[in-house]
């Protein structure tokens, strides 16, 4: 086998590349986040808690991601359980390729355009124009909570819809059948048998959105008017128009820490579930 | 040149030709020779590539590309094909909706441009910061001194060095959209916040911008459209966050809503109030009655420049007289350039959106240096956007 | 169940159309439609900063799927003989690594960067040897860029060539060893056959991850611009169908790769799995 040499030889990139770029820059916003803002904007060193004890300054956006990445992520496992089971269960083994690649091919324009071209069908001219044809008057959407969240759903479907297949997919159908033989309704037969074998799949899809909504800037920035507010937004607001590096900091490591948090005691849930 | 061409025409007829010109649908000719600008064909041809041996940059090889950091709708594209097709260099326009953020990304280094458009308030800043380089003004044969009006070209020295000079000025007031007031017309700042609070609910934009949103907020109580006052900066807090529920959007790029419809009244800077009002007449440029902001912007060099020849060639082409017209035509902002405006159509230069009643531009202030880097008014615009 | 799935195809779909659709607009602005025409692809293909753009990212994309692949590969590979504390710590870094919002890495490594070039610099400039030439200076760029993209996607690779290593028939290496094939030869025709599928997957997820980033380059790409940051600069300016033409072009660039491959698959006759 490799001697123990060449197995420390072929750790060495990884181990530079994580500690220069990771383990430095995250220090660095632990340093900063202790330090003071230059008079014109930046960084200046000193050691103070009172970048801390500014977050409540922040605290809407901290909520409205707190709010909005998990209603965004149970939104997308709303329109993507349904999908996923379709296309497991359902389809003719034929078409299953074809369907579950046309998923993924709008991800390959840039999210920047796809979520560009919402702001033209939420706006005035798109979808409230249809629904005013059909009498129904008034409706806002563009610059709105919905807007996002129809944004987000739109963004990170496939990244739902993969994983539940995938468990899906492995579901016996003779475990159905046999449900059914022995009188389970086919509500009573999802309830007992599908729904259980689908949970690692639920709970991987949920994590991969949830995560990624928890640092979203892009979908609230362009769908949301610059009202709907991410913490994402905050931070970039903080680095590229106050320049203020010592807060900005502060609210990106809030922002880790409360990641690590919320990741670490859902995968311990999942794990006691799953035993 | 007929006879007929020398005739003045209207200002509507005008913005109209200027309009088909813009869409490429009349030539060039056409429209010099219907507008009127005819007159000025010869100093226009004096920027037709190839006859200005002069230029300095006009026998240098300056690169295939610049980089201009500029705002939204504040130049004419026709001008820097015109740019490229005379020097080979294509020019690259990034927008920017406030100076903090052009602000930033210097500070954070390698901006990658050649040029950029800062506003009068922040050179000072930009120098101190040691982030913008004086300029070698013998290389931007165009700009004339003496042509300037020095309120508006003062700001670009500092110290007695030359580090910025002028592109145009303007004011900061509100275009508002008069189908939606049943013919009631607006006037003060007061009204701005308060119809928007009532029956433009969900109509209204503000800026993605410290010192105008906060500025105008503060003209609602009468307070200096500069202040740093903390007390004062509280009530204009208060306020903002009263009326972020019934704001459309905070973005500094509001014409396309206003166009379309889903926005009624906005922030508005005189170009753009200029430039929407000639397309949709319904559309007025108010100037609060309180005062609000008068401005001038200017062209500089950021020190890391990495194009720096094609940016003085830029800087030079634009300040071009004939050049500059063209660019007041299609922005509609005033320029502070005798040359330039002795080849503007009068209309133009008595229009009272660009040129002001002589009581509004009195309770007008310029920006102050200190509210650039004043931390309470940043921090109170981010704590405004994320309430 | 029919109707629901093609109503969520739809969703997916109408972004796209209006793409592709606004990309033939004969009129200047992307909200009304002036009639067709392909002028907008003429324009894409003589702007030079489109096109820059476009090699920028192509080369970002493919040096940072062929820099994470190998490094994590070569990681990967160690990591299996790395046991106790060490382990542990290598685990930890790869999963923060992996679930660290994209902003904060971005912010994060900016400010990095910037306060240790504000350092480096003057110290390359007083001590850079006469006879190199003039010293080098130290700004945001490509390798920044790189670095970062090459961070995150070596610890995805990490990941997924890990699970197929686990996977993997031991007993083949221990009989190559038996047979005194030198671990070198083991490594060629026993290990890395077996693990290649997860190299590949490896890579072409860090390609597309690079290709398409967003958050991380507008941070840190200093005066280079990626297809994205073009877009994005682009819409804030007021989106011409040209970025639309791009969109398209994007689209339907990946849609002939997608197409070729399985053309070639087929051809082949194999029908390869993906895990």
């Amino acid at each position: 086998m490799y001697g123990s040499w060449a197995n420390r030889l072929l750790l060495v990139p990884a181990t530079v590349w994580l500690l220069v770029m990771l383990v430095l820059p995250l220090l660095v916003v632990i340093i900063f986040s202790f330090g003071e803002r230059g008079t014109a904007g930046g960084y200046v060193p000193a050691f103070t808690l009172e970048q801390y004890a500014n977050l409540s300054a922040r605290f809407t956006a901290f909520k409205n991601t707190l709010l909005l990445a998990p209603t965004g992520t149970f939104l997308c496992l709303l329109v993507a359980y349904p999908l996923a089971y379709f296309l497991a269960v359902k389809v003719h083994p034929k078409w299953k390729t074809l369907l579950l690649v046309m998923i993924i091919v709008p991800f390959w324009t840039s999210i920047l355009i796809r979520t560009y071209a919402w702001i033209f069908i939420l706006g005035g001219q798109g979808l409230p124009k249809v629904l005013g044809f059909l009498g129904i008057e008034g409706v806002r959407l563009i610059n709105t909570p919905t807007a996002v969240l129809i944004g987000i759903v739109y963004a990170y479907l496939p990244l739902m819809v993969f994983p539940v297949y995938v468990s899906l997919e492995k579901l016996d159908k003779r475990l159905l059948e046999a449900a059914s033989d022995l009188g389970s309704s086919p509500i009573e037969a999802f309830r007992n048998v599908t729904l259980p074998l689908s949970i690692p799949g639920v709970a991987t899809g949920c994590m991969l959105v949830f995560i990624l909504l928890m640092g979203e800037f892009l979908i609230p920035a362009l769908l949301g008017g610059g009202k709907v507010f991410f913490i994402g937004n905050a931070l970039v607001d903080l680095f590229l128009q106050s320049r203020n590096w010592a807060y900005g900091s502060a609210v990106a490591a809030t922002l880790v820490i409360i990641m690590l948090v919320t990741v670490s005691i859902y995968m311990k849930l999942v794990v006691r579930n799953q035993q | 040149m007929s006879k007929k061409n020398d005739q003045p025409i209207s200002r509507k007829k005008f913005m109209q030709e200027l309009r088909r010109y813009e869409r490429g649908s009349v030539t060039r000719r056409h429209f010099l020779g219907v507008t009127g600008l005819g007159v000025a064909t010869a100093v226009m041809g004096a920027a037709v590539p190839g006859l200005l041996p002069r230029k300095s940059w006009a026998a240098t090889d300056i690169g295939d590309r610049v980089i201009l950091a500029t705002w939204p709708n504040y130049h004419d594209p026709a001008n820097f094909e015109k740019f490229t097709e005379m020097t080979g260099a294509h020019v690259q326009v990034n927008v920017f909706g406030s100076n903090e953020e052009m602000l930033a990304k210097l500070q954070a280094g390698g901006s990658g441009w050649d040029v950029f458009v800062p506003t009068n308030y922040t050179i000072t800043t930009y120098v101190g910061e040691d982030l913008i380089e004086p300029l070698e003004l013998s290389k931007i044969n165009n700009f004339e001194a003496s042509a300037f009006d020095p309120r508006f070209s003062d700001a670009g020295t500092v110290n007695g060095t030359v580090y910025a000079v002028p592109k145009n000025w303007g004011t900061t007031g509100y275009v508002v959209n008069t189908k939606h007031t049943g013919g009631k017309q607006l006037t003060t700042w007061k009204e701005f916040w308060d119809i928007t609070k009532t029956d433009f609910t969900g109509r209204t934009m503000v800026h993605d911008y410290q010192l105008t949103t906060i500025g105008n907020a503060l003209k609602y109580f009468g307070y200096s459209f500069n202040s740093v006052d903390p007390n004062e900066l509280a009530d204009a807090e208060k306020l903002l966050i009263e009326v972020k529920p019934h704001l459309y959007a905070i973005n500094s790029d509001y014409q396309p809503p206003l166009r379309n419809g889903d926005a009624w009244m906005s922030m508005c800077w005189t170009g753009d109030g200029k430039q929407l009002n000639t397309d949709m007449p319904e559309m007025q440029y108010v100037l609060g009655k309180e005062g609000g902001e008068i401005w001038s912007d200017y062209y500089a060099v950021p020190k890391s420049a990495p194009h720096r020849d094609a940016g003085y060639a830029l800087i030079d082409f634009l300040l071009d007289p004939a050049v500059n017209a063209k660019e007041v035509l299609a922005h509609g902002y005033p320029v502070a350039d005798s040359r330039t405006n002795e080849l503007l159509p009068k209309e133009l230069l008595e229009d009272p959106i660009l040129y002001p009643a002589q009581e509004l531009l009195d309770a007008l202030e310029f920006g102050a240096a200190a509210t650039l880097t004043d931390p309470n008014r940043a921090e109170l615009l981010a704590r405004f956007k994320s309430a | 169940m029919r109707i629901y799935t093609l109503a969520v195809y739809l969703f997916l779909y109408i972004p796209i159309g209006i793409i592709v659709l606004f990309s033939f607009n004969a009129g200047r602005h992307a909200s009304d439609f002036h009639g067709f025409s392909i002028k907008w692809y003429g324009t894409v293909l003589a702007n030079p900063f489109a096109m820059e753009a476009l090699a920028t990212s192509l080369i970002v994309a493919s040096t940072t799927a062929v820099l994470a692949s190998i490094f994590g590969t070569m990681a990967a590979l160690a990591l299996q003989k790395v046991k106790g504390r060490i382990r542990a710590i290598y685990d930890a870094a790869i999963y923060i690594a992996i679930m660290i919002p994209g902003i904060v890495i971005g912010i994060a490594t900016l400010i990095a960067l910037v306060t240790a070039f504000k350092f480096l610099n003057p110290v390359l400039e007083n001590f850079w040897p006469g006879f190199l030439g003039d010293a080098p200076h130290l700004n945001m760029g490509y390798a920044s860029v790189i670095a970062s993209h090459t961070m995150f996607t070596m610890a995805l690779v990490i990941v997924i060539v890990r699970a197929r290593i686990s996977g993997m028939d031991r007993a083949l290496i221990e009989a190559s060893a038996d047979l005194y094939a030198t671990p070198w030869r083991t490594f060629w025709q026993v290990t890395l056959p077996q693990i290649f599928p997860a190299i590949l997957a490896g890579f072409l997820l860090s390609f597309t991850f690079s290709f398409d980033d967003f958050i991380i380059a507008f941070f840190v790409a200093g005066t280079e611009t990626t297809l994205p940051l073009y877009v994005f600069s682009s819409i804030r300016r007021g989106v011409t169908p040209e970025i639309n033409a791009i969109g398209t072009m994007v689209l339907t660039v990946s849609l002939t790769l997608l197409i070729t491959a399985q053309f070639l698959l087929r051809g082949r006759g194999s029908q390869s799995s993906t895990q």
